[in-house]
């Protein structure tokens, strides 16, 4: 990292026994006469411990209370609860739980793929063996094959959660705890203030939903992104390439933070100088950690029973395509037969470009002008122009300054670009851009106003784009407790309109740390039309023959509100580049002086 | 000025937050007791309330009560007109469980208010200590676990009890604690174990000279003979009139149940089965006799009577006879110390002590009679502090037997642990060093004690099944629970009463 220099508007090194808990943050405002309150109710949870009282301490008891949100949500209602013949998510995991831990490895894509046939990449499916297992030595009947699909006991139900929640705090608590020790300790940000921003980042409202409530393991995928990002800051890039693999085979929506990665990686090896070595070990790495992956199931491949179960089964399409003729009995067939299956089952190329009303670009283009009449390929070939045109200017800065203090910024700014622009897109990969921007929270000036201001708008636009899916789930009461309490804890709107007030603090106020009147009057007018959506959906019926439009509605604001989440990541990304290299010119010509 | 963050409000909005995602989590029998009695209070005549026994649930508190839920079930119509109807045996709609669960957050508000008023109450620098156990008690396990998640409306009466004991620090409002404690009284009779303090201490304190016993102060005497007989009679003179008293003596005071409640709360009585349990194996060798009987039937978790084995039988009347022994004890005190707040609060917490710990048929849900008091006080020096630490952790974890579903587990275990790191720890930077210096050696006894609960909750949560397996001699892990909670209860009483007599 670039050693903060004098001019640098950062507080040094050398300050910070000098500085105040709070100041780069401006989380103390003054009141006069020596007396000092809390900026907002999340500051006065932790007001103790700002006078340096140990991790220790600390750290456990926010880890318990944020597991003690997570598991009362959990007592809620999943996805698909009472919802025959196919139920829904938690069936989904349940059912591979129940495959994997009773068939062969080799039967595993196969197998009848119509009742929710496995399409997660192999860590999921290694996961649910994992569970499968410890689950199966309290009640086989809760995964026997076949004879539970659709089980609803409340044991089970009992264990499926505690299986999110041990998994997200072997995964996702670890990573998230190292990288923002890690993060906070780059930007000269005080211990104080990275655990506020732990809590904020912990109690996210939309991850807990989805993964506690509606039923999901993304915190999985997310843990081990931020994991990879914790090795890149810790400059152990060949464990960012390991984790960020295994994030790619827990689910294949990691592939929206891939093309930073690649960047970033790309960059590194190629400025300031041009590193081979450093590029074939990354590559070989890769390589090497994704056929790891793969292997166990190579392995269940390669065996004569399996070649009799793919003989049973359809030809994956992409090896129907392949232009080589195999025997079907030899040990390349199974192999080649298992690899393409998997990719085949992973990404559906043949579904539409949006399945539901999801908070994107081509929904809300849809709305007004019917995408239908346009050829699918067609379609796909715009999607993809779209999404790259929108990742390529992010890409490009993170590949001429691989910088890890820019990863942040370029990694929502491109999964927004991808969750608008690219299909096949679900309503629960807000969580991808969001977990990112949230993270910001914990950086330099993170949980200023300005900052904090955005980062909670987008998360609670995010959680409320998800209402129509969360409201299926019998989720309501959970969404308005957690987004408010988070809005709440961080001192926004509709709790309070304290972070657009400009207040003296004790510090200078630091003009760049206030919210501009534009963005004042954007976050207002998206904070009203929420309140008026729900107002609406909750009492007034749809018109007869539009018995979507509430749906369709939210998902138009969301779209516009994400394009806005999208553009502010874009100039976060520039501003934090611009000053970076204004920084490096500045270390130069002060070199050249001396 | 000390800094108070975070404020009680910030802490009761959390804390709310919390609460409401509970509404979906097990509930006990009394979210039925209570629905029940919406019903009754809702549709029937007042002179029916005491006489109605539909359900098996009837009408046990006493007429305050009864009319505080006439007054919700004012609003429960609105939510639900089904769960006012006195056949609908086992009604919870959603509404109803959204109804009942919000009412107990929003009486809890009582307690909030409260609290707030105890803070303002105490003394400047003494008031960030004062703030932190009013977090404590806000926060409080017990509570969480009996009103929010077992259900009961415990926030609110221990406000009231709080708020009574928070007016009794002035003389100036004396008489409205007094009459504010006669409500709650008619409210909920397990209030009766503290009434002997408030006695004491209403007589000596407002009723007599501060400075001399042979000089009655008549104007006090009258206003608050005055008032508290009147709060009995618009309670019970209705009831009179219409000659149904002796049906609620009955009601109010059911003695046919058995020494020891259903769980063993964690009290004398639990050593004494104890002992009992582990003399039989060794009686035969004394050559004592053993009653047969009482082999089979030693509580297996049952209400009913325990019969002993070896030990004698405890009748109500030496229970009795204990309790309110006990009770004097530290009345003495009171009655000699006019106007010591603190005794006072001491009193109260040592008279809930007694009754705890040698009274019939204690349910373990009585600890917060002992818990909520003494947080007020706790804090006083470290020497109370180091008797509170044992009875917070056995009290609460002797509630756990309460919750007993798998997705309770998590709950009460995690967020009493979390309680129990926070607030032991803040209270141990917050209590001032005493006066004088500490004579026992408890504190090394009591980390041992503290150490020995965390092996104790695995083995009786978990080990014991993976063992025995989940029929065999299920009452053990109770029996260990409540043996180990009473010595921790008994402990920091017979240390708090060394304290108490000592300072």
């Amino acid at each position: 990292m670039a050693p903060p220099t004098p001019s640098s508007h950062r507080p040094r090194k050398k300050r910070k026994i000098a500085i105040s808990p709070g100041s780069n943050n401006n989380l103390i405002l003054d009141l006069g006469e020596g007396k000092q309150s809390p900026a907002f109710p999340l500051v006065s949870f932790l007001w103790a411990a700002r006078a340096g009282v140990s991790q220790w301490l600390i750290l456990p008891l926010v880890l318990m209370a944020v597991g003690l949100f997570r598991w009362a949500v959990s007592l809620w209602g999943y996805s698909g609860f009472q919802v025959p013949p196919m139920h829904g998510d938690f069936e989904a995991q349940r059912h591979w739980m129940e495959i994997t831990t009773h068939l062969p490895l080799a039967k595993w894509y196969i197998y009848d793929l119509q009742y929710w046939g496995l399409d997660y990449p192999p860590l999921t499916a290694y996961h649910s063996w994992l569970f499968g297992k410890i689950g199966s030595a309290f009640d086989p009947t809760w995964f026997a094959l076949d004879a539970s699909r659709g089980f609803e006991d409340p044991r089970l139900k009992v264990y499926m959660r505690a299986t999110v929640v041990v998994s997200e705090y072997f995964v996702f608590i670890p990573a998230v705890v190292n990288f923002l020790r890690r993060y906070t300790r780059m930007q000269d940000v005080h211990a104080w203030s990275a655990s506020i921003a732990l809590v904020a980042v912990l109690l996210q409202p939309a991850n807990i939903l989805i993964d506690h409530g509606h039923f999901q393991y993304n915190t999985v995928m997310l843990g081990l992104v931020v994991a990879s990002l914790d090795a890149i800051l810790a400059g152990r890039m060949l464990w960012a390439c390991i984790f960020f693999v295994g994030a790619l085979g827990f689910k294949q929506m990691a592939l929206y933070y891939a093309p930073v990665m690649f960047a970033y990686l790309l960059g590194v090896c190629t400025f300031p100088r041009i590193n081979i070595p450093r590029l074939i070990s990354i590559a070989f790495i890769t390589l090497a950690a994704f056929a790891l992956l793969l292997a166990p199931l190579m392995v269940g491949a390669s065996n004569t029973e399996a070649r009799k179960a793919f003989a049973a089964s359809s030809v994956p399409p992409l090896l129907q395509a392949l232009p080589i003729q195999l025997d079907k009995n030899s040990v390349t067939y199974g192999l080649l037969f298992q690899l393409t299956q998997i990719i085949h089952r992973v990404f559906p190329f043949a579904r539409g470009l949006f399945e539901d009303k999801v908070a994107n670009a081509w929904c809300a283009i849809h709305t007004f002008y019917k995408l239908t009449r346009f050829d699918a390929t067609l379609l796909q070939r715009a999607s993809i122009g779209a999404t790259l045109t929108s990742i390529i200017v992010p890409c490009a800065i993170i590949f001429r300054h691989p910088r890890a203090s820019l990863l942040l910024p370029a990694l929502s700014a491109v999964a927004w670009g991808f969750f608008l622009f690219s299909f096949q897109v679900h309503e629960k990969s807000v969580l991808l851009p969001l977990l990112p921007m949230t993270l910001l929270l914990a950086g330099n000036g993170g949980l200023s106003k300005e900052t904090r201001a955005w980062v909670g708008w987008a998360n609670v636009l995010g959680s409320w784009t998800m209402y129509p899916l969360l409201k299926r789930d019998e989720l309501r009461v959970p969404y308005i407790v957690m987004t408010l309490l988070w809005a709440y804890l961080l001192g926004l709107p509709p709790t309070s309109f304290e972070t657009y007030r400009t207040r003296p603090s004790l510090e200078d106020s630091n003009a760049n740390f206030e919210p501009s009147t534009l963005t004042t009057l954007l976050h207002f007018g998206f904070y009203l039309a929420m309140l008026a959506w729900h107002i609406l959906e909750a009492f007034v019926p749809p018109p007869p023959g539009k018995p979507d439009l509430w749906v369709v509605l939210n998902a138009l604001i969301g779209a516009a509100g994400f394009g806005i989440a999208y553009m502010w990541c874009m100039w976060k990304l520039y501003t934090q580049c611009r000053q970076i290299s204004r920084q490096a010119t500045e270390e130069e010509s002060q070199k050249k002086k001396q | 000025m000390a800094d108070l963050y975070p404020s009680l409000a910030q802490c009761a909005i959390v804390a709310a937050a919390f609460k409401v995602l509970l509404f979906p989590a097990y509930k006990s029998t009394d979210f039925e007791v209570h629905r029940n009695w919406l019903a009754i209070t809702h549709s029937l005549p007042i002179q029916e309330w005491y006489y109605e026994k539909t359900s098996e649930w009837t009408l046990d508190y006493p007429p305050f009560f009864a009319a505080f839920e006439w007054l919700m079930s004012q609003a429960a119509a609105y939510a639900d007109p089904a769960m006012l109807v006195v056949k609908n045996l086992g009604y919870d709609s959603w509404q109803t469980v959204y109804f009942q669960r919000a009412t107990v957050i929003l009486t809890e508000l009582v307690l909030v208010y409260a609290l707030s008023r105890f803070i303002k109450s105490v003394p400047l620098p003494n008031r960030q200590a004062a703030h932190v156990a009013s977090l404590s008690i806000l926060l409080s396990p017990g509570l969480l676990i009996i009103d929010h998640i077992h259900f009961q409306y415990n926030g609110f009466m221990y406000g009231l009890l709080v708020l009574s004991i928070v007016l009794a620090r002035k003389q100036s409002t004396l008489l409205y604690s007094g009459i504010l404690f006669a409500v709650l009284l008619c409210m909920k009779h397990i209030y009766l174990y503290l009434a002997l303090a408030y006695f004491v201490y209403l007589l000596r304190t407002y009723c007599l000279s501060l400075k001399s016993v042979f000089r009655p102060r008549f104007g006090n005497i009258f206003k608050l003979g005055f008032c508290v007989v009147g709060v009995f009679a618009i309670a019970f003179g209705p009831f009179a009139q219409w000659g149904q008293l002796m049906q609620l003596k009955d009601r109010l005071f059911p003695f046919s149940r058995g020494l020891c409640h259903a769980y063993w709360a964690p009290n004398i009585w639990a050593m004494y089965s104890f002992a009992d349990r582990a003399l039989i194996s060794v009686a035969p060798r004394l050559g004592l006799p053993v009653n047969t009987d009482a082999l089979n039937s030693v509580t297996r978790g049952l209400v009913g009577d325990t019969s002993f084995a070896v030990l004698p039988e405890v009748t109500k009347e030496q229970t009795f006879i204990l309790t309110f022994l006990f009770q004097l004890v530290p009345l003495v005190k009171v009655w000699f110390n006019p106007g010591c707040w603190d005794t006072f609060v001491g009193a109260i917490t040592l008279c809930g002590y007694a009754s705890f710990l040698f009274g019939w048929h204690v349910h373990e849900k009585a600890i917060l009679l002992i818990i909520i008091p003494f947080s007020l006080i706790a804090l006083k020096d470290r020497r109370y502090f180091s008797a509170f630490r044992p009875l917070a952790v056995a009290g609460h974890v002797s509630l756990f037997p309460l919750l007993f579903t798998a997705a309770d587990f998590p709950l009460k275990t995690i967020y009493t642990v979390m309680w129990l790191v926070l607030f032991l720890f803040v209270f141990d930077r917050v209590a001032p060093v005493p006066e004088r210096p500490r004579i026992f050696l408890f504190d090394r006894l009591s980390l041992l004690y503290l150490t020995i609960s965390i092996p104790l909750i695995i083995y009786c949560s978990l080990g014991h099944h993976l063992i025995f397996g989940w029929d065999r001699l299920e009452f053990l892990p109770l029996m260990f629970m409540s043996s180990y909670c009473a010595l921790g209860v008994v402990g920091s009483w017979v240390g708090f009463m060394v304290v108490y007599f000592t300072s």
